[in-house]
């Protein structure tokens, strides 16, 4: 079938997709953006996670069916195009990324946080809103420092 | 000339040079790879543990949508013996019938795309005939392997010294199977041109890639390139050359096209080696006043049936404290299950979680304080050797690191620090760790203005390998980090070593110290022969270098900027060679020292659940130079996290009939998650380190030892149960 869909603004279309393929495999095989990541395939790790229609989702568990008409929003098209979002900025500025395999799908879902928040989330929303996001190098010390920074950068601008 | 002399630039905190590439989901890791024409491959595993191929019946496959091949024993190409690379690594897959492993690859299938390969491979029909499979490591048909690598180590009459001590600790410690499960899912993109192959491949070591590919192929080791500019973790898993990297090279070469073989997260338990379970036999001998007589430590771990593992657990047994008597040996046992293999501390992390479980033990037997006993039984000087150590701060390390937490706040008495429902301990581990270093060289060039790269071999992890070498060589040509760009992970470049060991900074870091050390000797020769050169008949040794210029030591006016020795002499680079190979410890009279660290942990344990909560963790590290203070303290923070994982939550479970590994997923095979994590006190002690040039020693993996025990003992001190075996769970807590 084909999936016609926006991405990061751009209206883009897939052909020849099986009714059962994950919006991720769309993204990252046939439309050529492979931020979003792929580490368990059943929405247990969040490393895939992107925006659809403005919510966070793993996009291995959206059939890309469902994704038809939608707008979707991954980790490639949050910066501008050489400045970085906030909260990429953060990540990078705290030292919350290593090996960096889980970070789009923690920028998202980070990201996502921030902009539904007006001040600087307390510590245990930040990790409940962060704990479908499995992270192996960083010990999450550094993503709860990156979180507070963009979102007291976000407050006080 | 080529000591380290830019503070400003070594050891800052600059931000990974790799940071922007990967929060933009820029970075290429090697299943982000699509080439034309490319086509998709799923695997097969065994499903017995041990046994043969009786009959396999592929037709349904072949007929399926979009299938290009399938590929079984029957049909597979004879590859050559894989070569051994410090260790061995797995024979060619689907050579025999013969079943070793329950999840032991039987056939791999390519299609047009991932689905209808994974779909084809669901259709392959195999029978087998089952052979008796042996699981326990107690069984007594199993084979068993005594003293593996020769290094089984004793001094002194241990015997004796034990018999006679007034005190003794005699324990059994055990820990389980784990898995590194990286995040990124292990792929090997494997495209063909002619007789030369290309691999996009996740690894930690593209050279050892490159080797043994090329020798099962029957290729020059120049025909086969292997590129890792990025791998979505590690942590031991690749160290080897597993089976699925071969098979997408031998689908690439049936179907004449490009083939992407990317690894599941189940096919990640079977396919890539786990931490090996261990039994750790341990007996203390001491006196009244708790000074070691006597140190005994048997391990017994595992091994698949055609594999080998270098994992010595009681080794820590002989450096870790002063004793004048040790014995420390280590047994394996071959088992049907897929391989053992590295993960994070492999062989310290068990064994220490056993030493320095007992030293507690001991401590309380004799009624001492746990860190007045270790810091009582103090290894000055190497025990084994008597030789003074390159570097020790272990000492510092438990002091610091007491003083950070608030140790002296600590009530002895069992049980006696509550808060609310939760009874508080206190637990503590030192811990000593290994060296390791291993040849490696790199490439260094300056470009006409005045810039800078640095090429090798070896690959980045994640650990900011990138980061430090771009702070190292700035440092050592005077150059801002910016001004010096990064080339790794490619298999043609100047070839390098293992991302492995915590050995590779000290390695690499000495490479391109030498090679940086050459570079400015050849400009210093450039510019003496160019008589109106400022640096003319100036000798090497008065020469100092910064912010991108030569110039004479005490007189930075009389010099010359290196983009301008190159113009004068119409060069558009000048470059160097540099190697390394570790200094030999009889010659500089010192025992090499790993990284040192001392963990203090608080737990909070549920009286009524026997919940264990970690509260908070200090680490206090000696890591030698620190080049980069951001880095090297995310380094810890992430070891520390897969401590507390070891300790409280994770266990690879094979079912003991089948073989079967029963949790390989993310949701059954519990890893931290965010939540779960205490406030960690990061800090790092200590001198540059005697041993290598740059004066680092590794820290990638020291973060995660010692955590495990210092919460066992943490949870004695609350509640008195002693638990002698990792994971700990709560019905332990509250048996």
């Amino acid at each position: 079938m084909r999936v016609n869909v926006t991405v990061n603004g751009a209206p883009m279309t897939a052909d020849d997709v099986w009714p059962g393929e994950s919006l991720l495999y769309v993204l990252r095989e046939r439309l050529g953006l492979p931020g979003a990541k792929n580490a368990c395939e059943q929405g247990e790790c969040g490393s895939c996670t992107v925006y659809l229609d403005g919510l966070p989702v793993c996009a291995c568990l959206v059939a890309a069916g469902q994704a038809e008409g939608r707008e979707v929003l991954t980790v490639e098209g949050l910066a501008s195009g050489e400045e970085l979002d906030p909260v990429q900025e953060a990540f990078v500025e705290c030292g919350a990324v290593q090996c960096g395999f889980c970070t789009p799908g923690l920028i998202v879902q980070a990201h996502s946080l921030i902009a539904g928040h007006d001040g600087v989330p307390a510590d245990a929303e930040i990790r409940e809103h962060l704990a479908g996001n499995l992270c192996r190098c960083t010990g999450y010390e550094k993503i709860l420092d990156a979180v507070r920074l963009a979102a007291r950068r976000k407050a006080g601008s | 000339m080529t000591t380290i002399q830019q503070p400003r630039i070594l050891g800052a905190g600059v931000d990974r040079v790799d940071g922007p590439l990967k929060v933009t989901g820029q970075a290429r890791y090697p299943n982000d790879v699509n080439l034309p024409g490319m086509a998709y491959a799923a695997v097969v595993r065994s499903t017995i543990p041990s046994g043969r191929i009786t009959r396999m019946d592929t037709t349904a496959a072949e007929k399926s949508p979009g299938v290009l091949e399938v590929i079984t024993h029957e049909n597979a190409d004879h590859l050559g013996e894989a070569p051994a690379t410090f260790i061995k690594n797995p024979q060619p897959p689907l050579q025999d019938d013969a079943i070793r492993f329950y999840g032991q690859y039987i056939a791999v299938v390519v299609a047009d795309t991932q689905q209808n390969a994974t779909a084809a491979a669901g259709l392959i029909e195999v029978e087998y005939e089952r052979h008796e499979a042996i699981l326990d490591p107690h069984d007594p048909r199993a084979e068993r392997i005594k003293d593996p690598w020769g290094e089984d180590t004793a001094w002194g009459d241990v015997r004796t010294a034990l018999n006679r001590a007034p005190v003794m600790i005699d324990q059994t410690y055990t820990t389980s199977e784990n898995t590194n499960n990286p995040l990124g899912l292990f792929t090997t993109l494997a495209s063909w041109d002619g007789d030369t192959l290309t691999l996009h491949d996740s690894n930690q070591w593209p050279n050892m890639i490159q080797q043994v590919v090329a020798a099962m192929f029957g290729l020059p080791r120049d025909a086969v390139r292997v590129l890792t500019p990025f791998v979505g973790g590690g942590f031991g898993a690749g160290l080897r050359c597993w089976s699925h990297i071969p098979l997408a090279v031998m689908a690439a070469r049936h179907v004449g096209r490009p083939v992407k073989l990317e690894l599941t997260r189940p096919e990640m338990f079977t396919g890539l080696g786990h931490r090996t379970s261990s039994i750790n036999w341990i007996r203390l001998g001491a006196t009244r006043d708790g000074r070691l007589t006597a140190i005994e430590h048997e391990s017994l771990t595992t091994l698949p049936l055609d594999g080998d593992e270098y994992e010595p657990c009681s080794s820590v047994s002989t450096w870790s404290y002063a004793s004048p008597n040790v014995t420390a040996r280590d047994q394996q046992v071959r088992l049907n299950i897929p391989w053992t293999n590295f993960m994070r501390a492999p062989g310290d992390a068990q064994g220490n979680f056993a030493l320095e479980s007992a030293i507690d033990e001991l401590a309380w037997e004799v009624g001492l304080d746990p860190l007045e006993i270790r810091l009582l039984n103090y290894a000055e000087v190497d025990p084994k050797t008597g030789r003074p150590w390159s570097s020790n701060a272990l000492r510092r390390c438990l002091e610091v690191g007491a003083q950070r937490f608030g140790w002296s706040n600590r009530n002895p008495e069992i049980g006696s620090m509550r808060d609310g429902h939760e009874l508080v301990g206190y637990g503590v581990a030192g811990v000593s760790f290994f060296w390791y270093q291993q040849p490696c060289s790199a490439k260094v060039i300056v470009r006409g203005d005045g810039s800078a790269y640095v090429r090798s071999a070896v690959t980045d992890i994640g650990t900011g390998t990138y980061t430090i070498m771009a702070q190292l060589a700035a440092g050592l040509l005077g150059l801002e980090v910016d001004q010096v760009e990064m080339q790794l992970g490619d298999s043609s470049m100047p070839v390098g070593t293992a991302a492995g060991g915590s050995g590779l900074t000290a390695a690499l870091g000495s490479a391109v110290h030498d090679a940086c050390g050459r570079l400015i000797q050849k400009f210093v020769d450039l510019a003496g022969t160019d008589p109106f050169s400022p640096l003319a008949n100036v000798p090497f040794e008065d020469v100092a270098v910064s912010e991108g210029r030569l110039f004479r030591k005490g007189d930075p006016t009389r010099g010359e900027s290196l983009a301008r020795i190159l113009a004068v002499h119409g060069l558009t680079e000048l470059s160097a060679d540099g190697n390394s190979t570790p200094n030999s410890p009889d010659q500089l009279g010192m025992t090499p020292a790993g990284a040192r660290g001392a963990r203090f942990v608080e737990v909070r344990v549920d009286e009524d659940l026997g919940r264990v909560r970690v509260a908070r963790i200090v680490t206090v590290n000696d890591g030698g130079r620190i080049l980069n203070e951001k880095l090297a303290r995310s380094q810890i923070l992430g070891g520390t996290v897969g401590g507390v994982g070891m300790a409280l939550f994770e266990d690879t479970v094979t079912d003991k009939d089948t073989g079967r590994i029963a949790n390989a997923t993310f949701g059954d095979y519990l890893i931290p998650v965010n939540a779960d994590i205490p406030d960690v006190h990061v800090e790092f002690v200590g001198e540059p380190d005697a041993f290598n040039p740059i004066g680092v020693k590794g820290i990638g993996e020291i973060g995660l030892v010692g955590v495990a025990p210092a919460i066992a003992n943490g949870i004695f001190h609350a509640t008195g149960k002693r638990i002698r075996s990792l994971p700990i769970t709560m019905d332990e807590v509250m048996d």
